[in-house]
């Protein structure tokens, strides 16, 4: 075991010398737990001038490590002393740029692609088209539609966050199970969207059916 | 051969005899034959953990030679595979004993046929005490979060320390490295045992590696007791994390025992903890403990 005076920074503080400013930093904070002033851990180990040889070395380790043109500098100290390896060093990763667009989040993605599969089976199916060129829309069309595609209630609720009990109360007329006009024009809403319908179109045809 | 387990603390309610009896009862139903022993010679009151409040022999009884080997004074307990000897009927000056009992007490302990013989041992840092604790490598310390605990651990590791290189030098080349050590720093010897090693290295580097080598030996284990919601949890690892930096001595974190008012009740009644509160968080980690323990030496024994 080396004495703390004989350790470089990277052994005092328990890095890999090509640990991220991110190690490092908790590596330090970890060792000032352990020999700070009130430190419980360390109570009674450690004379006054130990300990405050000991934090001032961690303090002045932490410093050199965090900035990149010290820690390059004292680095190559180390390298000349033969006690690091060149290629163990750190070498902060610049952002790659692009031109390209990134790609979005996997989940928006897939959502995007399902409703656009959805909207051109909708525009081909003769049953759904016929369904909606009525001037009303009940609970029953909607499920003849949804049916017709082949989505289930269940991924619905789940893609929209809506409960399962107004789904099918919706799909049942079944109005005094709905929330108030304003939550069901939403849902009807959110619902429509999902299966590649026109949401408002949808929405202001089941209202007004109900209101008759 | 038993596995040995010193149980120490240095400071006194920090509750090695409660450790002691109820991690003895859990590997006593864990079907391991059990021993217990009280080597808390001057205050021993491993017997009342137990539930036991007379016992009827005890180690002074092979000290003084009344009874002429040490099986003689081991007692059945009620929980099946578990045994004790027992300190309560101790002469009031025993805890000074001589070299000779101790060595001869030592030698019979490492002789007695049991699975696991965990030893309870005394407050403070004195010889015999210190002794004890070198018998096996695997000594377990127990400590509280409290700053006076703490200071006695690394009190008592410390004093492990330098008993160990003492014992491996005998007193007289001993006593050349100690005044040569002290030539350096006055205190060297209580505050900084780790120097004592470099600088036997410098005067014999070959007796230095080999006692170098006979210090890592040791595996220390440490578990922090009365653990209370508000402490520190981490406390037990940063503890054997100053030790193994500083002194270069090996010691495993085993856990946290909670705090539990029921244990002071337990003692009371003289009834064992882990029985009769068996699903509390205190037994709970007692378990897990003992789990920690067991493992480290199967690992062991893997490794050898």
């Amino acid at each position: 075991m080396k004495k703390i005076d004989a350790l470089n920074f990277y052994e005092l503080l328990e890095v890999a010398s090509d640990a991220s400013p991110f190690e490092v930093h908790h590596a330090y904070k970890e060792m000032f737990q352990l020999y700070h002033e009130d430190s419980l851990a360390s109570y009674s180990f450690f004379s006054r001038e130990e300990r405050e040889e000991i934090l001032a070395k961690l303090n002045e380790a932490y410093s050199i490590l965090m900035d990149e043109k010290k820690r390059s500098q004292y680095d190559q100290l180390l390298i000349e002393r033969g006690v690091l390896d060149e290629e163990r060093q750190y070498q902060r990763e610049r952002k790659k740029l692009s031109l390209l667009p990134q790609p979005k989040r996997p989940g928006a993605d897939t959502a995007l692609r399902i409703r656009d599969r959805l909207k051109t089976m909708v525009s081909s199916n003769a049953v759904i088209q016929e369904i909606l060129s009525h001037e009303a829309l009940s609970g029953g069309d909607l499920k003849k539609i949804r049916d017709e595609l082949g989505v289930s209630l269940e991924e619905i609720a789940e893609t929209v966050k809506v409960r399962m009990v107004y789904l099918r109360a919706i799909e049942e007329d079944r109005f005094e199970k709905t929330p108030s006009r304003i939550f069901l024009k939403g849902f009807v809403r959110a619902y429509a969207q999902y299966i590649g319908l026109d949401a408002d179109m949808v929405a202001s045809r089941y209202l007004k059916r109900m209101d008759n | 051969m038993p596995h040995i387990w010193p149980i120490g603390g240095g400071k006194g309610g920090t509750g090695k005899s409660f450790f002691t009896g109820n991690i003895g009862i859990l590997l006593a139903k864990q079907g391991f034959k059990t021993l217990l022993i009280d080597a808390d010679l001057g205050g021993p009151n491993l017997h009342t953990i137990v539930g036991l409040s007379n016992p009827a022999i005890s180690l002074s009884d092979f000290l003084n030679k009344k009874v002429s080997t040490l099986q003689e004074t081991i007692l059945e307990m009620p929980v099946h595979n578990l045994f004790l000897i027992s300190g309560a009927k101790n002469k009031l000056d025993i805890a000074n004993l001589a070299h000779e009992q101790k060595m001869k007490t030592l030698r019979a302990i490492s002789r007695l046929a049991y699975d696991y013989i965990l030893l309870d041992l005394g407050t403070g840092t004195s010889f015999n005490t210190i002794d004890f604790f070198t018998l096996s490598d695997s000594g377990i310390f127990v400590c509280i979060p409290e700053p006076t605990s703490i200071e006695n651990i690394y009190r008592l590791v410390r004093s492990v320390y330098v008993r160990k290189i003492r014992q491996v030098l005998k007193a007289e080349r001993f006593r050349s490295l100690a005044e040569k050590a002290e030539a350096q720093n006055e205190d060297i010897i209580i505050h900084h045992p780790e120097y004592l090693l470099d600088i036997l290295k410098e005067m014999d580097p070959e007796e230095g590696s080999n006692i170098e080598r006979i210090l890592k030996a040791f595996h220390f284990k440490l578990v922090l007791n009365q653990v209370r919601r508000q402490d520190n949890p981490k406390i037990g690892a940063l503890i054997c994390r100053i030790v193994e930096k500083h002194l270069g001595m090996r010691i495993q974190f085993l856990g946290n025992v909670s705090f539990d008012d029921r244990v002071h009740e337990a003692v009371c009644r003289r009834e064992s903890f882990v029985e009769k509160y068996s699903y509390s968080q205190a037994a709970l980690d007692l378990r897990l403990v003992l789990k920690g323990v067991t493992g480290i030496l199967d690992e062991q024994a893997v490794a050898l």
